[in-house]
């Protein structure tokens, strides 16, 4: 099994502006995001970050895509560190979240081209896997309709498209369901599967038990910032239910019952 | 390289391609055209009541119904008041209007004079100043009623036919001091409307809208992005400044008539200087609202933010409209903004000066690469790209 990612000891604070700290009901002027998390992917599997809101997930994933440095640890991907190699980072991964947004105005099929590319992959590759993606998806009978104009499950299997336009080794995807449709929802589950089963590694956030359930290989518990647990499905849940496992250990690390 | 010119060309495609957008663009000077053409219209002619200062020569007392009529109201005063010389700089100056010279016992002449004969025609003269509006108004009525006396009288005298210079106001001149009081301050605050339409929208805007972030996790350069889009949002920029251009000289006529209007004094270098001085004016513009822009979060909090910068081109244009000519210290051409604003005064005023310029362009270049150095980092600092 060859590990594909690996985050040592991934430490990520951010400065609170007054309104942040009025929001959050702390005096605090730092706020710890993640605490000396860490944790391996291997090539082929579907990696879960499992966690509540606020618990520090796509702080990881964002310093994981190069969008934002870690203060402390490092993450390597494919065997590139993200703070010495960033650039190479990029070429290798797809990165999704609802943070990461297209331009209304565009076309699916011009974004499909600019930011292939971007990325430099050529001209014939190019075509034929826009013609894959596009099918796959349905996008061919909106590929000239602005991205504003698509629906929002729609827009979502545009989004998936563009971050596959550089055949990315690993892909990084922050709560990959959240706001689709029933229908769109399965569309991307499966579709994630199907990316596993070609060779390439996923990792997830997401806060929902069944989704982890279906598709993970291997589970990261995160709580406030900590991995509580990390290893693979099976060993998690054990004999329970991974809800009733994930509440063992989150009543463990908060010492109260909920 | 590949890479800025795929910025550059996704930039390009978003603003011109948009037809609400290149509506945008253009708009202001479609609406600058038709407002100045209005205000020119509706420039009270002059007022009703004014009086008009006229010297006249040999006066004669057959002529003397000229003086009265219902439009303009005249104070005549004989030559010998005064001398011919204080008159005549007294109209350039604007304080007197017009002064009549009719030789001596002209009358008589008129009568006696032979048309088919090869002498020369009892002469009328008139001088005026084109530049003053009252000035041109009073030469008009009294050009015009001797032009038509003469013709019922068949040409028997002739209206500043000689060799002096009537028109007071010389055509450069006047040309230049409205240009130079006016344009100069004009043409910036085109350009930074021009630019802050479109590089807040580009910049600030795909920060709010989050599409930058996109752009951001792919392989290029923080620099190639820095320059790929400061390349295209000046491109477009110019072609907005362009519209507000092409219709502040479109309306010119409307709101300059009466005055002998032209732009033929400006050389082919001059022209050229200009267009030099806009491009790099423009990319000043577009690297610090570019700045501006990088670290707002929306497109709103950086048109507020560029309301400073604004006043200060506001202040340095203005600055121009009480001067007559460029500044003179070699210095002060180091200073962007103030360097292009004296270098449009210097294009203008017809004092141009080649090293200014050239110190002029070499100057805001580096200001513009050190910049784009800038702005690459500031893509790079996520406190700046991703604050909350
Ligand atoms: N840019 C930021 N500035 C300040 N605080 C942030 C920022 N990003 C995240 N945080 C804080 O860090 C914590 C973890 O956030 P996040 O990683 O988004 O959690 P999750 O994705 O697990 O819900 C939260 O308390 C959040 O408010
Ligand atoms: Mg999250």
């Amino acid at each position: 099994m060859k590990e594909i990612l690996k985050i040592e000891n991934l430490r990520k604070t951010f400065n609170l502006s007054i309104k942040q700290r009025k929001l959050e009901g702390t005096t605090e002027k730092r706020k710890i995001a993640v605490d000396g998390l860490s944790l391996s992917a291997y090539e082929g599997e579907i990696y879960g970050l499992l966690g509540p809101n606020g618990a520090g997930k796509t702080t990881t994933l964002r310093v994981i895509s190069t969008l934002i440095k870690a203060d402390e640890g490092d993450v390597f991907v494919d065997g590139f560190s993200v703070k010495e190699n960033p650039d190479e980072v990029r070429k290798i991964i797809g990165f999704l979240t609802s943070e990461l947004k297209m331009e209304g105005f565009f076309t699916p099929n011009y974004l499909f081209d600019f930011f292939s590319e971007l990325h430099k992959v050529p001209e014939n590759i190019k075509k034929t896997r826009k013609e894959l993606l596009f099918k796959k998806f349905g996008i061919d009978k909106f590929a000239e309709v602005k991205v504003a104009d698509l629906s929002t499950g729609m827009k979502q299997k545009v989004s998936l498209a563009i971050a596959l336009v550089n055949d990315p080794k690993i892909i990084v995807f922050d709560e990959p369901t959240s706001g689709l449709d029933v229908i769109t929802a399965k569309v991307v589950t499966d579709f994630l599967v199907s990316l596993k089963q070609e060779g390439r590694t996923i990792i997830i956030s997401t806060h929902i038990f069944s989704l982890v359930e279906k598709v993970c290989d291997r589970v990261g518990i995160i709580i406030d910032g900590k991995m509580k647990a990390s290893d693979t499905l099976k060993n998690i849940m054990g004999e329970k239910s991974l809800e009733d496992a994930f509440f063992d250990i989150y009543e463990a690390s908060e010492g109260k019952k909920l | 390289m590949k890479n800025i010119l795929a910025i550059f060309k996704k930039e390009l495609k978003r603003f011109f391609s948009d037809r609400r957008m290149l509506f945008m663009l253009i708009m202001p000077g479609i609406i600058i055209f038709f407002v100045y053409s209005l205000i020119g219209n509706f420039i009270p002619q002059t007022d009703p009541d004014f009086t008009y200062i006229v010297y006249v020569e040999n006066d004669p007392v057959e002529f003397s119904s000229f003086h009265t009529n219902e439009l303009y109201k005249t104070e005549i005063h004989s030559i010998s008041e005064s001398d011919r010389e204080t008159v005549l700089a007294a109209i350039k100056e604007g304080e007197v209007h017009l002064f009549i010279s009719y030789e001596n016992d002209i009358i008589n002449k008129i009568a006696s004079y032979d048309t088919s004969s090869a002498l020369p025609a009892p002469q009328i003269e008139i001088y005026y100043n084109s530049s003053s509006m009252e000035s041109s108004n009073i030469y008009a009525y009294y050009s015009g009623i001797l032009n038509a006396y003469e013709s019922t009288i068949s040409n028997k005298f002739d209206i500043n036919a000689g060799l002096a210079q009537y028109d007071l106001a010389t055509q450069e001149d006047m040309t230049a001091r409205v240009l130079t009081s006016m344009l100069p301050y004009m043409m910036m605050i085109f350009l930074f409307s021009g630019c802050m339409a479109v590089v807040t929208e580009s910049i600030a805007g795909e920060k709010e809208r989050g599409t930058i972030a996109s752009l951001l996790i792919t392989p290029i350069k923080r620099s190639e992005l820095a320059i790929g889009k400061i390349l295209a949002l000046s491109v477009t920029s110019l072609v907005s400044a362009g519209s507000s251009f092409i219709g502040l000289l479109a309306s010119l006529p409307q709101l300059l008539k009466g005055m002998n209007f032209t732009l033929d004094i400006y050389t082919p270098g001059a022209y050229f200087a200009l267009l030099a001085v806009l491009i790099v004016t423009v990319l000043i513009f577009t690297v610090l609202l570019s700045m501006v822009s990088a670290i707002s979060k929306s497109v709103k909090e950086a048109t507020s933010y560029g309301v400073p910068l604004m006043l200060i081109v506001v202040v340095l244009g203005l600055s121009t409209l009480m001067s007559t000519g460029s500044a003179k210290s070699f210095w002060l051409y180091l200073i962007p903004l103030y360097n292009s604003i004296q270098c449009l005064v210097g294009i203008f005023s017809l004092t141009f000066n080649p090293i200014h310029f050239v110190v002029t362009i070499i100057s805001n270049l580096a200001f513009v690469f050190g910049g784009v150095f800038v702005l690459a980092k500031m893509f790079n600092n996520e406190k700046i790209m991703f604050s909350r």
